[in-house]
């Protein structure tokens, strides 16, 4: 079983769209949220994906399609 | 490993042996190296450390290595006396520390993968990497090859290749990503948790970090062994920022100086300016933004240690200000045609920022300002096509040179 620590960022327009749930039904993953803060313009969440490493894939193109920025959770690595 | 303790949350306090980890498992907060400070006080001293290497190891006390094997030249670069530069400012104790002069690859990047790769080797990986095309990218690859181990550089595969020549030139295995900047940021981080491999700015980050620390001693031995009234740094991730400030508060924590720690001026780019935007709204979380500015070796959307670098700002009575792209220009224009350096943007920034600050008097004239110098202008020339003045085009002839360059017939 494979995990991912990441990090999912909400763009104002994308804070009341049920997006996890629908990652939940559509994929084959747990997930493990541990840290969140979400308001009214913007939203962040640090949560565990667990599963296997196609399905984990396939629900973050599923969460970057849907305008959510995905991040590891060390944030951004690659600098200029 | 008696100075060093072991790894600590800075969130929630988890304790973790010294092992390459990095987030807690608990809160998913960053670890910290956390040190046996009352120990290092009785083996260090002002007259150890002068004897020591002319580098960033003669304070090896207080950075979490036993054996320094990597980077073996990286820091003690200059402490300039800004006399053109505090003139015009209207401070007569401005100094600039120059980490554009940092061995071997020209910017502080030198100090923290130095660190991380000694660190590294006393773990036993034999393989470092890095997501960069800049500084960083410039660093591992350099520090990689002398130390005999394998390297590996990620980059999104849209980028021109030109940009990374003064990383190919070490060898390193360069890994073209199709994909954007976060899709590199996520295949790294699953890369660095799955590979036995010392990702400089993931798994080995804790130890990393550190590093910064040494622009902190260098500056207060250089200043006799005094700590600086106000330091201005350029704001990335927040790490540099936080760990200047964590080093000034070392020295005082052993008794290699007395005094009270600096007032922290921190410097960002209006066009990714994430850390100064949550101290300016009261905020003590960081709403990521998406970079445009000209200044890329400090565009971090989404700082790392923006959270702490705002506490910092805070608790040392100190302030974060922007500078715009023009400003950048102009700052490294200030500073190349005032003192002879020539940085790059990120120093252009906090160069902007420490002349914002002088007008807005926030600035004693006698109190003692250093500002960090972090990278070199020669790396990156482009930024400055054509905004500097034009060659005058003259014949061979004496008579056009009089009249064209000197003004007079």
């Amino acid at each position: 079983m494979h995990s991912m620590k990441l990090k999912l960022i909400y763009p104002e327009e994308k804070v009341k769209e049920p997006i996890l749930s629908r990652v939940c039904k559509k994929f084959d993953v747990d997930i493990n949220i541990r840290k969140a803060n979400v308001q009214e313009k913007m939203g962040w969440l640090e949560l565990e994906f667990i599963g296997n490493e196609e399905e984990i894939e396939k629900a973050i193109n599923f969460l970057v399609e849907s305008g959510i920025e995905v991040l590891p959770i060390e944030g951004q690595v690659f600098v200029e | 490993m008696a100075k060093v303790k072991g790894l600590k949350c800075k969130e929630c306090g988890a304790e973790y042996p010294v092992e390459p980890i990095h987030v807690c498992e608990f809160c998913f907060g960053p670890l910290e190296i956390v040190y046996d400070y009352e120990e290092i006080k009785k083996n260090i001293s002002r007259e150890k450390i002068e004897k020591g290497p002319k580098s960033l190891w003669r304070y090896v006390d207080l950075l979490p290595v036993e054996n320094p094997t990597v980077g073996l030249s990286a820091g003690f670069t200059p402490l300039i006396k800004a006399e053109n530069l505090g003139k015009l400012l209207g401070l007569n104790n401005l100094y600039i520390k120059d980490d554009s002069v940092n061995h071997p690859t020209l910017s502080f990047k030198d100090r923290v993968v130095s660190v991380a790769l000694s660190k590294a080797k006393e773990f036993g990986f034999d393989t470092a990497a890095c997501a960069s095309t800049g500084n960083l990218a410039n660093s591992v690859a350099a520090h990689a090859a002398s130390a005999g181990m394998k390297c590996y550089v990620f980059i999104p595969s849209n980028l021109e290749t030109n940009k990374i020549i003064g990383s190919l030139v070490f060898n390193p295995v360069v890994v073209a990503v199709d994909g954007n900047y976060d899709d590199v940021n996520r295949l790294s981080s699953e890369i660095a948790n799955e590979f036995g491999w010392a990702f400089v700015n993931i798994n080995v980050r804790p130890f990393y970090s550190e590093g910064s620390k040494t622009l902190a001693f260098e500056v207060a031995e250089q200043l006799g062994w005094k700590i600086p009234d106000t330091v201005v740094a350029p704001l990335a991730s927040g790490s540099l920022y936080t760990k200047i400030w964590k080093g000034f508060n070392e020295l005082i924590q052993v008794g290699l100086v007395e005094g009270k720690p600096p007032r922290m001026l921190g410097a960002q780019a209006e066009g990714c300016s994430p850390i100064y935007q949550a101290l300016k709204e009261g905020r003590d979380f960081i709403k990521p933004v998406k970079p445009n500015t000209i200044a890329k070796s400090i565009a971090i959307g989404n700082p790392a240690d923006g959270p702490y670098a705002v506490k910092v700002a805070k608790e040392s009575q100190g302030d974060i200000q922007i500078a715009t792209d023009e400003e950048i220009i102009e700052g490294i224009k200030l500073l190349a045609k005032t003192e002879g350096i020539f940085t790059e943007t990120a120093g252009g920034t906090t160069v902007a920022v420490l002349k914002k600050f002088a007008e807005a008097g926030v600035f004693d004239k006698d109190e003692v300002v250093v500002a960090y110098i972090t990278g070199n202008g020669y790396k990156t020339m482009e930024v400055l096509e054509g905004k500097l003045q034009k060659p005058i085009h003259i014949k061979p002839s004496l008579i056009e040179f009089k009249e064209k360059v000197i003004g007079k017939k």
